[in-house]
């Protein structure tokens, strides 16, 4: 998910949503890279959770979700351009844990 | 069931509107779509006349499923942009949004999944009109549904034939139905009036090569159907993987590179979706 609570928040990272007062008005923009100082307005406002860009470390592990890949393509591994497929989503899949 | 006759379940799901179980605003809406002299101005009207839908459409339009997230604001307006066609496959998706919840768990996310994908895909592909790919993505399963609706246990138990067998849903329902939900789905296209690549695109995406009047979308939905199922997104009915056909492969041409791309763009936007629950 790619919420967290304002405690959370970092300086260098970016807004996946627009943050909006009450009444709904736009006070950040979607795509906005926060600092020290936005962070602080942000959670002077005592949103629950903010969305924001990339951050989304999956709450399965790693090794489970190859594992699944790796059962999903079992018999279809030797198929024309299936194993293409495969080791480029088994590479996206790595880069999600970083 | 594997002897019922074909014309029979045809007949039967084209009646699909008698069965109690259909919702209000779907049975009014297939009512509208069905029409062949439906205006942009009536679409637009049913949905305005109806509050619950005109957030939902509006929510739809404004996702990633579409291109511009966060900038149509009224229902006119998504259905100026969008167009007739686009307009009246995403009422249709919308509408079965819960009866797709409640009849098989994880459909709707697999057909979220395959718009966005397929969407991308088409962008990448440089086709003029990805929305027009999205509601292909959407809506390729739609037969499914309405074999579920229409015969509950015998769906069951192909699903069930599936899962024992290693099967994919695809052959257990030609088994138990003598037909698929790729054909169901595309009879009841031609009936409610989609274009004819819509139509091609939900019958053929099983096996695109066949596809004469949708070659490259029936090929751009099949790749996202494998894609969405490969990455572990969302229930289609079965857990197996097709494989995908090499000569649509050929045809789309993707690079690695665009692979990588586009895999990466879908991530982003199912994080999003996960809060699109109409």
């Amino acid at each position: 998910m790619p919420k967290i609570v304002p405690d959370k928040l970092e300086p260098g990272m970016k807004l996946l949503k627009p943050v909006k007062n009450r009444s709904g008005m736009v006070l950040l923009g979607e795509g906005t890279e926060l600092t020290a100082e936005l962070i602080e307005r942000v959670r002077d406002m005592d949103a629950d959770s903010i969305s924001i860009q990339g951050i989304s470390p999956p709450s399965t592990p790693k090794e489970e979700v190859l594992s699944a890949l790796d059962r999903r393509f079992k018999s279809i591994e030797e198929e024309p351009y299936m194993g293409v497929i495969k080791r480029v989503l088994k590479e996206h899949i790595e880069g999600l844990y970083g | 069931m594997g002897s019922m006759d074909i014309r029979d379940l045809r007949a039967r799901v084209e009646n699909i509107n008698a069965l109690p179980t259909i919702p209000g605003v779907l049975k009014r809406l297939l009512g509208v779509i069905e029409n062949p002299g439906v205006s942009l101005n009536e679409i637009s009207n049913f949905i305005s006349n109806d509050p619950a839908l005109t957030t939902k459409v509006l929510k739809m339009v404004n996702s990633p499923i579409y291109g511009f997230p966060g900038r149509i604001s009224s229902v006119n307006q998504a259905v100026i942009l969008l167009g007739l066609n686009v307009v009246k496959g995403l009422l249709l998706g919308v509408s079965v949004f819960e009866l797709m919840q409640k009849t098989m768990i994880g459909l709707w996310e697999h057909s979220l999944g395959c718009a966005i994908a397929a969407r991308l895909i088409a962008e990448k592909k440089g086709l003029k009109e990805p929305e027009e790919a999205s509601i292909d993505g959407l809506l390729h399963d739609i037969g499914k549904v309405l074999l579920i609706l229409q015969f509950p246990e015998e769906y069951e138990e192909a699903m069930r034939d599936a899962d024992i067998g290693n099967l994919s849903i695809y052959g257990a329902e030609r088994a138990h139905f003598g037909t698929t939900h790729a054909s169901v789905g595309s009879w009841m296209a031609q009936k409610w009036r989609f274009p004819q690549k819509l139509v091609d695109v939900i019958e053929y995406h099983h096996k695109p090569h066949l596809s004469k009047n949708a070659p490259v979308e029936s090929a751009i939905v099949h790749l996202a159907d494998i894609l969405v199922r490969a990455r572990g997104f969302g229930f289609a009915g079965d857990h197996t993987l097709m494989a995908v056909n090499p000569e649509s492969w050929q045809m789309l041409d993707l690079s690695e590179a665009d692979l990588r791309d586009i895999l990466g763009a879908l991530e982003e936007s199912l994080e999003m979706t996960e809060e699109l629950s109409l």
